[in-house]
């Protein structure tokens, strides 16, 4: 499949055609131009194409002036804290995150460490379509700077914010697959800090991705094996740039990738009450785990920066997305898989509870994502039709519109909503048994087919 | 109204203006166009030291790779070294970012073929037509290679000069002056290893010109000052990619570019027999030399291609321009200022004579070059009036414009490929007939300009 997105969360497609090294220097002369000068962060995961793309951004960037540091291949929260800690103008992340390896994309940063909202995404996407960028004169362009300490600076960062004597004291037996993507060094580098005992795999940088990097059920078998074999206390799974998380419990069971943030809800507000935000297409298993605890659960549409944004304003204790994206406030506000473990590692030292202990205390919900792919005008058209004939009828009442359209059915609630991030119209559903779940998604095909876009 | 070209597309490569004309997208493009030229195989890339070498290289860098080519990356290095790197690997290519004698604000890209030579006039015909359709090769993720980067390249290439020439015999102070260009860590290493005393100057390679880059006379007033002040045997100045060489003698006097190419001639001429090759504007001082060493000499159109092209079609042992460009194909087949330093060194020291009476033994030539700014008329057509407005009976040659020679003196008129102008050049045995020489020619062309546009 061939596949581009230009949208406000920057620029994804696959590597050759249409994403091409022209594309990528326009898009970081854009941002240059966006910023208006000083300095930008660049960093990489470690898809093939990485350095091609690297080096179009970088000869974007310097030609319009820009003093650009280069990270080299580095996670994007290490990126995004490095961002914050050399005062930069912004960053940008190259990387597809849990995308195949034959795809890559561009995420741009700001200043403050966060990704560039949806207001600021179409700003820079003006400036990108007007192609007028700034072009610096030749005594203007600064020689390229080189900084391969984003690692470090990340691991001091959350050894600071956690209580690693507590996790130290229980020498965990931690497995790790890293999809060789970008935490190949930072997370068994970063477990061996804080006393576990490590088993990390497909911790290279250098050999291409030995599966998808999404670190969901399906792609975690080889590291339920490993758990298993050797009796692991959990196991972590990363996505290729370091910001979704998956687990695989003490029983070598992987977990569904919506429970990340469920056991790092549960390990958060057990400890310390208050606001979680998320967006609206994730579990309601976290609004029951909130309420338990006297906390509270905040949802915006989808989108990282959303999700940050409001975090930081509401002065909430934990965000997230049901992809397995945590947000530890005190360490960055943006999904960062290593303050997530750590997270939970904390929680179960503390605790002295195994992973499949935690799991089974939280409540159970059924979910399906289905994703069709097609343009997205014909996504546009079927929203916004859909939305009309629930307000025509009268059947808004129980609809949410924050994101695309949400209806909340007797069974549970179905989510429909154009992909940010590939031409795909995303539906999700959950129901609190298999058979509430089968029926609202029946519901839910039927939907579609009126709206004329599944046959 | 003068015409305002700052980029310019050529069989020569492009050139432009940085932070005007010549943009990372044009770059991009380019280097797509000579990878798909090149068949995805392997390319090297070296750069002078221009501010915005590392833009250019950068758009280079990514161009390449994004059409299946593997990329060695050489850094900062002479273009004659980047040549010999690529003529001695098995490299498909090679791409020298460098604006040579231009000043800093420009930069430019040569395309080098998979045998050291610069593309001639069919094979970059070809290079501009893929540019032109826009049709490059696309590798996907499995086909993207990547890029080395390899620093031995100034080490092979001054390895190869002691080879073939050794350590010069006695011990010679030598001033050199690397325009802070290409060879500014080259220059002084081959002198060192040759066993000089050098006094290295503008030898900082950060592409902040001290003087303009073009080594003639005018522009070498320090070099000459610090011969003088630390009385050093001989003073080189090179250009900044370090093709052309100039030769101040130990008194501290530029002895012009046209002489550089007779002193190597006569030292190379000395131990090898063959034909030698010169443009057609080239001094009449170098076919005295062969002549005195009874070598065949052939004159080609101007240009190092054509140069290179003739000498292998007929085996020369030695060829160049008289812009201080020597070529000496034993140890490198293109212009090469390091070859032509030890070339000279290695004569002075086999005669035992201050550089200053070496060059009055030369024989005595005085030049004398001008440009004429050219309206947009045919100048095939002006050419044809000129040659009927010459009486004089001597020997005409059109196979670069027109040059007619006439017992010891010889003009060449020529289309400059650069510019709308026409350039002209003189030569006789003293400067006064040189002079007197010029002016006739020039009164005669303005003549037949004038007659073209009274029609």
């Amino acid at each position: 499949m061939r596949a581009l997105k230009i949208s406000t969360s920057g620029v994804r497609g696959t590597v050759g055609w249409p994403f091409t090294p022209e594309l990528a220097i326009e898009f970081a002369q854009a941002f240059a131009t966006y910023v208006g000068g000083g300095t930008i962060l660049v960093a990489r995961d470690s898809r093939r194409s990485g350095e091609m793309f690297r080096a179009a951004v970088v000869s974007g960037l310097l030609a319009a002036g820009i003093r650009v540091v280069d990270l080299g291949i580095c996670p994007t929260p290490s990126l995004q804290l490095a961002v914050i800690h050399r005062r930069a103008r912004g960053g940008i992340a190259i990387t597809a995150g849990h995308n195949p390896e034959g795809w890559n994309a561009l995420k741009f940063i700001r200043d403050d460490g966060i990704y560039l909202n949806a207001r600021q995404g179409e700003e820079l996407l003006d400036v990108f379509h007007q192609r007028e960028f700034h072009k610096a004169r030749w005594d203007r362009i600064r020689p390229l700077e080189v900084f391969a300490r984003a690692d470090d600076l990340h691991r001091r960062l959350l050894r600071a914010r956690f209580d690693i004597e507590r996790i130290r004291r229980q020498h965990f037996l931690v497995a790790v697959d890293c999809a060789n993507g970008a935490c190949a060094t930072l997370t068994p580098q970063l477990l061996e800090e804080v006393g576990c005992r490590v088993v990390p795999f497909n911790d290279r940088t250098d050999d291409g991705f030995p599966h998808d990097p999404n670190p969901n059920p399906s792609a975690m078998n080889p590291l339920a094996a490993l758990c298993k074999a050797i009796g692991a206390t959990i196991g972590f799974a990363h996505d290729a740039d370091g910001e979704r998380l998956g687990i695989v419990d003490d029983r070598g069971q992987p977990l569904d990738d919506e429970l990340t943030l469920a056991i790092a809800v549960e390990a958060r507000l057990s400890a310390r009450p208050g606001l979680v935000v998320t967006n609206v297409s994730t579990s309601r298993i976290l609004d029951v785990i909130a309420e338990r605890h006297g906390g509270r659960v905040l949802r915006t549409p989808v989108g990282q920066a959303y999700v940050s944004e409001a975090v930081r304003d509401r002065k909430a204790v934990l965000g997230g997305e049901g992809s397995g994206g945590v947000i530890v406030p005190e360490v960055l506000l943006s999904h960062d898989a290593a303050a997530a473990m750590l997270l939970i590692l904390e929680y179960l030292a503390g605790t002295g509870s195994k992973v499949s202990e935690v799991v089974a205390g939280l409540p159970r919900r059924f979910m399906r994502k289905g994703a069709f792919p097609m343009p997205p005008r014909t996504i546009y058209s079927f929203l916004s039709g859909f939305r009309d004939d629930l307000e025509r009828n009268a059947g808004a009442a129980g609809a949410d519109f924050t994101d695309g359209v949400l209806i909340r059915e007797r069974e549970g609630w179905v989510h429909f909503r154009a992909s940010n991030t590939e031409p795909l119209l995303r539906v999700i559903a959950e129901a609190t048994t298999e058979e509430d779940l089968d029926i609202l998604w029946r519901r839910a095909e039927r939907i579609l087919q009126e709206g004329g876009v599944l046959p | 109204m003068k015409p305002i070209r700052t980029l310019k597309i050529s069989i020569s490569g492009v050139r432009g203006i940085v932070g005007d004309s010549l943009g990372p997208v044009l770059l991009v493009r380019f280097a797509q166009a000579f990878g798909t030229y090149g068949g995805g195989g392997t390319i090297a890339v070296g750069r002078d030291t221009r501010t915005s070498g590392e833009m250019v290289s950068h758009a280079v860098v990514a161009g390449l790779l994004s059409t299946g080519c593997e990329v060695i990356d050489l850094g900062i290095a002479p273009v004659p070294t980047i040549q010999f790197y690529v003529r001695r690997s098995p490299s498909a290519g090679g791409i020298a970012i460098t604006a040579s004698h231009n000043p800093a604000e420009w930069n430019a890209l040569k395309f080098i073929g998979p045998r050291g030579l610069f593309l001639d006039a069919a094979e970059a015909r070809e290079l501009l037509d893929i540019y032109h359709q826009s049709d490059y090769r696309r590798a996907e993720t499995p086909g993207l290679r990547a890029v080395a980067r390899d620093a031995s390249a100034i080490d092979r290439h001054i390895e190869e000069i002691l080879h073939v020439l050794g350590p010069v015999p006695h011990r010679l102070r030598v001033a050199v002056d690397a325009v802070n260009g290409a060879a500014s860590e080259a220059s002084p290493r081959l002198l060192d290893a040759l066993g000089c005393d050098v006094v290295p100057i503008h030898t900082t390679p950060d592409g902040r010109f001290p003087r303009p880059p073009e080594p003639v006379a005018e522009n070498l007033k320090r070099l000459c000052a610090v011969v003088r002040e630390r009385r050093a045997d001989v003073g080189f100045a090179q250009d900044a990619d370090a093709d052309r060489l100039a030769v101040v003698d130990d008194r501290g006097r530029p002895l012009g570019e046209e002489r550089t190419l007779a002193l190597a001639a006569d030292y190379v001429l000395s131990r090898e027999r063959g034909p030698v090759v010169i443009n057609l504007s080239t001094s009449r001082a170098v076919e005295e030399i062969a002549a005195r060493h009874r070598a065949k000499l052939f004159r080609t159109r101007v240009g190092e291609v054509n140069v290179t092209g003739k000498m292998e079609e007929v085996g020369a042992v030695f060829g160049g321009e008289g812009n201080g460009g020597v070529i000496w194909p034993r140890i490198n087949f293109c212009r090469d200022s390091l070859t032509g330093m030890a070339c000279i060194l290695h004569l002075m020291a086999r005669r035992g004579d201050p550089i200053s009476r070496i060059a009055a033994g030369l024989p005595r030539y005085a030049m004398v070059k001008r440009k004429l700014d050219l309206p947009p008329i045919d100048v095939s057509e002006l050419l044809g009036r000129l040659r009927a407005a010459t009486p004089e009976a001597g020997e005409w040659n059109d196979l670069d414009g027109l040059r007619f020679a006439s017992g010891s003196s010889w003009w060449h008129v020529r289309p400059s490929n650069t510019e709308p102008a026409i350039r002209v050049v003189a030569e006789a045995k003293t400067e006064r007939l040189a002079r007197s020489l010029a002016d006739r020619l020039e009164r005669r062309i303005r003549a037949a300009i004038r007659g073209r546009r009274a029609e």
